[in-house]
């Protein structure tokens, strides 16, 4: 038994097609940013497509000032050649009164041997344009051109770093899984050992009381140099117990 | 017979195999987020893991069938051996190839950045070359299976194409246009991240490309299991197919319609404009199309075996239905996970409604649930149908297989479920472990434990199904009727020409590609907002 079905489904299929796009497109663009209101038919237009205006966002990036604008670029994530780190060598003769001569510190300033160098370049950057205030460290940075910064923060990657034997398994709670009810995300999560972030710094054998001071310092607001809030976040709900915990992990070696 | 049934068996093999080990981790997954088990120290070690069961079940698992049936029908729709055996036993062996590798990367924990891949993560290239190696194999799938038609279009000149071929053909020209966000996303933007050459990543143009893959593979999954709808299952339970030509239009419908929708993916993502949302979220509703087409034919030919064995009345006539043949019982189950799935699917694609379950346990379980449960479902009725002809052994395990296959839909429905419960009370998906001691979450508690359970069952079912297949080859060889597909009741001698070939439907997608896709991305190639990536392994 055979039968003729309707031999006009190919213009019958592209007809639906423009009717639903189109009706689609119209109710999109047209009907529903109109019932929203705000604006000239032509910016609801552009607002539905996805045009935001650049001059909102510097805006806004200008009313809060004292945060960190620093981008990282991609020579501050690789391993510095010869010559920078030789540069960066002669210009650290200058830090090595607080850092100490091989990076590590004996006076509780952060120990710098093996620091990422984009950590480095970054705080650097910060220093000098406010974002982060020291009134040693502001002074040192004023006149470091970016140049001798990326210079200064290879030198100090391509120190060894001290080695630290902590198996994951005995570090405290908040180190490992953190506290999600409180919006606590794990310190490993992004501070190694576990998994490593760009931009976060490796913390393992710094200074108890460097560690413990920057924390006191994100929760209270001091320090504001962290992108996005992050460690704001973090450290504004951690109490005094978890952090002179957390910080004696991360400085024990 | 197949002739290249060695090529095919190899194929569901591995399939199966790879698809045992990611239900293993499934499983473990669901355990280690349980009250029945401690916290997970190393979170790490869970997104692994997920990494893992994601990557296999979505990409591997799926593709492999999908290639493995696609042999079969050339063979058994067109009853010509299949040209190119050597480039299938060579994209085989890619696919296997980037399998592994993307999977040793995995295990490593070299990439746990999740088969979303969600930039700015970025993990071992080697993973990613292993998933552009998996896409490779089985685009070199894609051409063979068009010039096997077109061979044999040139001895049948103005025959219609039997129905399984034309569907099959669909299904691989809808995979080659989708594949190519991903694509896009891996070779331009990931990899020279990964490489070392880049040192930012636009996290929202990355986004939008796999929008353009995610939801439109989610019908490169389905199609395997809706050409068993169609042809295997109204012959398998003694019926006649309703109608060919509506078959046809779902399968050219589902090229058009499944492809400019994935948008809706991205309703929380402020890189796209509400227009677009909105557009994206309508091309979506027309999904419902070619589903509900499908529906009806099927449920058509359900009635008709079931009026062929006697069955009597408005309603009488489910009673005369086989209902422990494996293809009705598969088919039952496949309808009502996909009628319940289906049904959340429509709030998932609603712009406002998506808000309050977007990014929940709602929706893993929306895709556990039609992926995993319609679809792998019918995978099993493929594997059991063709089974006898590509083993030359007989399969007479009916009961096993009706045990199998109960367990596989109660283990999806128990373990599904009381996720969207979840989800709509607000638990987030993507967590390695929740505080249950925390009184505010206590009371969800159950719903991870029934995912356990459910779960345990899914597994269960798992190497039971596998044990099924492995023993067919130590049955004695026995004598086969010539395999055949679902012929329709009414013979098509001749179908619309639209409806006998692609050329259209592919001309429809890729329009509606560019007026959906198009301005999205340009808008975001011209914002140029690269981020620093996030390694997720030693660079």
């Amino acid at each position: 038994m055979t039968h003729a079905p309707p031999a006009k489904v190919g213009l019958l299929g592209v007809l639906t097609v423009i009717l639903v796009a189109g009706g689609a497109f119209l109710l999109g663009f047209y009907g529903l940013p109109r019932a929203a209101g705000g604006g000239s038919v032509w910016q609801r237009l552009c607002r539905a497509a996805g045009i935001v205006s650049a001059s909102a966002d510097s805006e806004r990036a200008a009313a809060l000032p004292g945060l960190t604008t620093v981008v990282i670029p991609h020579d501050a994530m690789t391993t510095g050649t010869a010559d920078q780190i030789g540069h960066g060598a002669t210009l650290a003769l200058r830090c090595t009164g607080c850092h100490g001569a091989q990076g590590e510190s004996g006076a509780d300033a952060p120990n710098l041997a093996g620091q990422y160098p984009e950590v480095i370049y970054k705080q650097l950057l910060d220093y000098q344009r406010g974002a982060r205030v020291g009134a040693v460290m502001g002074a040192m940075a004023a006149t470091l051109s970016a140049e001798d910064m990326l210079n200064l923060a290879h030198y100090y990657a391509y120190l060894p770093r001290l080695e630290h034997d902590h198996p994951l398994s005995s570090a405290p709670v908040l180190v490992r899984v953190g506290d999600p009810m409180r919006g606590i995300a794990p310190c490993a999560s992004c501070h190694g050992s576990n998994d490593g972030k760009v931009g976060a710094p490796a913390l393992d054998g710094e200074p108890k009381v460097y560690l413990e001071h920057q924390l006191t310092a994100f929760a209270d607001g001091a320090r504001h140099n962290d992108a996005n809030a992050i460690m704001r976040g973090e450290a504004r709900q951690m109490t005094a117990a978890e952090i002179a915990l957390v910080t004696a992990h991360y400085a024990s070696r | 017979m197949i002739k290249s049934r060695y090529l095919v068996l190899a194929h569901f093999w591995t399939a199966f195999i790879l698809f045992l080990a990611a239900l293993l981790l499934g499983e473990w997954q669901m355990l280690l987020r349980s009250p029945l088990h401690a916290w997970v120290d190393i979170p790490e070690h869970y997104y692994r893991s997920v990494t893992g069961h994601g990557t296999v079940m979505a990409y591997v698992f799926p593709m492999l069938i999908a290639m493995g049936f696609g042999y079969a029908i050339v063979e058994l729709s067109l009853k010509q051996p299949l040209i190119g055996l050597k480039w299938a036993w060579g994209a085989f062996a890619v696919a296997v190839a980037g399998a592994l590798m993307a999977a040793a990367a995995v295990a490593s924990g070299a990439a746990t950045v999740l088969y979303t891949f969600y930039p700015p993560l970025i993990g071992s290239p080697f993973y990613y070359i292993g998933i552009v190696l998996v896409v490779v194999g089985s685009w070199i799938w894609v051409s063979l299976m068009a010039v096997n038609l077109r061979a044999w279009r040139r001895h049948h000149p103005g025959e219609p194409v039997p129905l399984a071929m034309y569907a099959n053909v669909a299904g691989a020209y809808l995979w080659a246009w989708t594949a190519v966000g991903a694509a896009l996303e891996i070779l331009l933007q990931i990899l020279p991240v990964a490489l070392g050459f880049k040192s930012t990543i636009d996290a929202g143009l990355a986004r939008v490309l796999f929008s353009w893959t995610l939801h439109a593979i989610v019908y490169f999954w389905l199609m395997p299991a809706y050409i068993a709808f169609y042809v295997i299952v109204p012959r398998a339970i003694g019926g006649r197919l309703y109608s060919d030509v509506m078959a046809r239009l779902a399968f050219a419908l589902f090229l058009v319609f499944a492809m400019p929708i994935g948008v809706h993916h991205l309703f929380a993502d402020p890189e796209v404009g509400s227009g677009f949302k909105f557009v994206h979220a309508v091309f979506t509703a027309m999904v419902v199309i070619p589903t509900l087409l499908t529906v009806f034919t099927i449920c058509a030919s359900v009635e008709i075996a079931a009026r062929l064995r006697g069955g009597r009345g408005v309603l009488g006539w489910l009673t005369a239905l086989p209902w422990r043949n494996p293809a009705m019982l598969g088919l039952t189950f496949s309808f009502v996970m996909l009628g319940l799935g289906g049904a959340g699917g429509l709030i998932n694609m609603s712009y406002q409604m998506d808000s309050t379950i977007h990014n929940t346990q709602w929706v893993t379980g929306h895709f556990h649930l039609i992926f995993g449960g319609a679809v792998v479902i019918m995978y099993f009725i493929i594997a059991y149908d063709l089974w006898p002809n590509l083993t030359l052994k007989p399969l007479a395990q009916c009961r096993l297989i009706g045990l199998q296959l109960w367990l596989w839909f109660i283990g999806i429905v128990v373990m599904t479920l009381p996720w969207h419960l979840a989800g709509l009370l607000g638990m987030p998906r993507r967590m390695a472990y929740f505080d249950f001691s925390n009184p505010a979450l206590a009371s969800q508690a159950w719903t991870v434990n029934a995912a356990v359970l459910g779960g345990a069952l899914l597994l269960a079912s798992g190497v039971l199904f596998v044990v099924i297949l492995a023993r067919a080859h130590f049955n004695p060889r026995s004598a086969l009727a010539p395999y055949r597909f679902s012929a329709a009741v009414h013979a098509a001698a001749r179908v619309p020409k639209a409806l006998n070939g692609y050329a259209l439907w592919v001309c429809l997608m890729i329009a509606l590609t560019l007026t959906n896709y198009a301005i999205p991305i340009a808008l975001l190639l011209r914002a140029n907002t690269g981020v620093p990536p996030v390694f997720y392994f030693n660079r």
